[in-house]
């Protein structure tokens, strides 16, 4: 198990994803075409960067700042 | 008390059946297989859903990690991992707890054979699979937690973990627990609580884990009873716990003093349904130790869930009865009912009794619905209950109701959203008597037998 960095290209396309409520899987499923572990890792960076907004449905959204 | 006190010194040795071992035998009885084929962790769950057998998937896309899932879907499977027949499990389980043994403490650990700390610790490395379509993300659903208090002891419990980041998950701890006690007196301070989150262990463990063991009573005392030999436990590298030396995957680290603010969630419940987004408390992972070739267990909801804790309700259901002075033949927790919520008992009836048998079951906290029948019933046999229910019951006479007893935030019939907060939600019960009623005589259920029965074999035939 190693450390590896996440994919700055593929967070900010997660980023774009977020400008509307979206479930995680939604996520999953826009971005097939990465590794499930790459995408993981663009989430992880964006979670420590942003703070995420959850509606009550659980779906995440990047709020404006 | 402290944690070690508890425990005695040995060197390790070879008779502790861990996690691995037990998947050995149960790939032998047939109730799991290999799958080579290479496969997303996203799907994992969704296999696990449709195989006929618990899976042991070798090839994760991206991992070199192995994920094993669906090992307790079924009261077969689960009977398998015990290496118990599969209608003693509530007596089986309760004869173990009636009889714990306390865990020995050994130095060196298949669970600590790799050691990655401090920065290197990449919760992304693991196959943390994403399960189902509302959840909030990938969840750790197998993880056994391990904590320490100095005047209450160690603590395990089985918690589900939502993974944020390389190093921090989310944890569920909205329900009252032994963990959450020891986390509101660390957050009360302003301090962390050391934690550990063992995932892959033998269902010895799983099971005392999930079991809400009485107070003062130490979970893996129980799985040392349920194994009927101690369990061997390590002291973690990075937090003062310990945790069961055979693990496949250890975390250590600290759940942050962040109150419950965190989101955390929706996850699929226990009862089958998704949850709720919850607020709750981060854990930060200072260490991840595991074996040589560790597998990660994804734990199926709700029915693995549900099977954890299936033999401890046919315990109490079996207590409770005996304790009404009832003669019982056997219990069943059916899954339809979570393996908790619902249950058929089969009594030695003495007039009345059918009755008292449901009053004794409906003062179980979780049941809400019991059938009670005679001893010939065959109660693993759902059309033999039912042919009881429709010819021994007169529903004018033998459907008993309770009204306004304790129930349960998660199931949505007793609209636990119109209450007020901190307010317990109330439920009705009820029973089926499906025992003979009093005055009619057994004769009048003798069941049709065909002609030289005995005689006959299908195979000379077919």
């Amino acid at each position: 198990m190693t450390m590896e960095t996440a994919d700055s290209a593929l967070a900010a396309e997660i980023e774009a994803l977020l400008r509307r409520p979206v479930f995680f899987r939604d996520v999953l499923a826009a971005l097939r075409a990465h590794p499930y572990r790459v995408i993981l890792r663009a989430w992880s960076d964006i979670r420590t960067r942003h703070a995420l907004a959850r509606d009550e449905f659980g779906r995440y959204w990047l709020e404006k700042t | 008390m402290k944690q070690a006190d508890s425990l005695r010194a040995v060197s390790a040795r070879p008779t502790n059946e861990d996690f691995r071992a037990m998947l050995a035998r149960m790939e032998r009885a047939g109730h799991l297989r290999r799958v080579k084929k290479t496969i997303r962790p996203e799907h994992i769950t969704a296999l696990c859903g449709k195989a006929p057998a618990a899976v042991m998937c070798e090839a994760v896309e991206g991992y070199d990690i192995p994920v094993v899932g669906g090992l307790y879907w079924t009261r077969a499977r689960m009977a398998s991992a015990l290496g118990w027949p599969e209608g003693e499990l509530g007596t089986r389980f309760a004869a173990s707890v009636a009889r714990p043994i306390a865990p020995e403490a050994v130095e060196r650990a298949a669970c600590q054979e790799i050691v990655v700390s401090g920065d290197d610790v990449d919760l992304t490395a693991l196959p943390i699979p994403f399960m189902h379509e509302k959840d909030g993300g990938p969840y750790i659903s197998a993880g056994v937690a391990f904590a320490n208090d100095e005047k209450l002891g160690p603590n395990a419990g089985c918690y589900r973990m939502m993974f944020r980041t390389r190093r921090e998950l989310g944890i569920d701890l909205f329900t009252a627990s032994d963990l959450r006690r020891y986390y509101q007196a660390k957050f009360d301070l302003g301090r962390p609580l050391p934690i550990a989150v063992a995932i892959g262990v033998h269902v010895f463990e799983h099971m005392a884990a999930a079991y809400k063991a009485p107070a003062g009573l130490n979970e893996m005392h129980i799985a040392g009873g349920l194994r009927g030999e101690p369990l061997q436990m390590v002291r973690c590298k990075t937090v003062d716990v310990m945790v069961p030396a055979n693990a496949e995957i250890v975390l250590e680290g600290e759940l942050l003093p962040n109150g419950w603010t965190a989101d955390e969630g929706p996850f699929g419940e226990f009862a089958g349904m998704q949850g709720d987004l919850k607020r709750n408390p981060l854990f930060r992972v200072s260490a991840i130790t595991h074996r040589k070739n560790p597998i990660f267990y994804a734990l199926q909801m709700p029915w693995e869930n549900d099977w954890l804790n299936g033999p401890a309700t046919e315990a109490a259901c079996a207590r409770v009865l005996g304790l009404a002075g009832i003669q019982v033949a056997a219990v069943r927790a059916t899954e339809g009912g979570c393996c908790g919520w619902s249950v058929v008992a089969a009594i030695k009836k003495r007039a009345g009794e059918g009755k008292n048998a449901i009053a004794a079951l409906l003062s179980l906290p979780v049941v809400k619905q019991v059938i009670v029948t005679d001893d010939d019933i065959d109660i693993y046999n759902s059309d033999e209950v039912e042919w009881a229910v429709t010819f021994r019951c007169q529903a004018d006479k033998d459907i008993v109701i309770l009204s306004g007893m304790k129930g349960k935030h998660v199931d949505p019939s007793v609209r636990p959203w119109d209450l007020k907060p901190g307010e317990l939600p109330t439920t009705s019960k009820f029973g089926i008597d499906a025992t003979i009623p009093e005055g009619v005589p057994a004769f009048r259920y003798e069941r049709i037998v065909p002609a030289f029965l005995n005689e006959i074999r299908v195979e000379d035939y077919l």
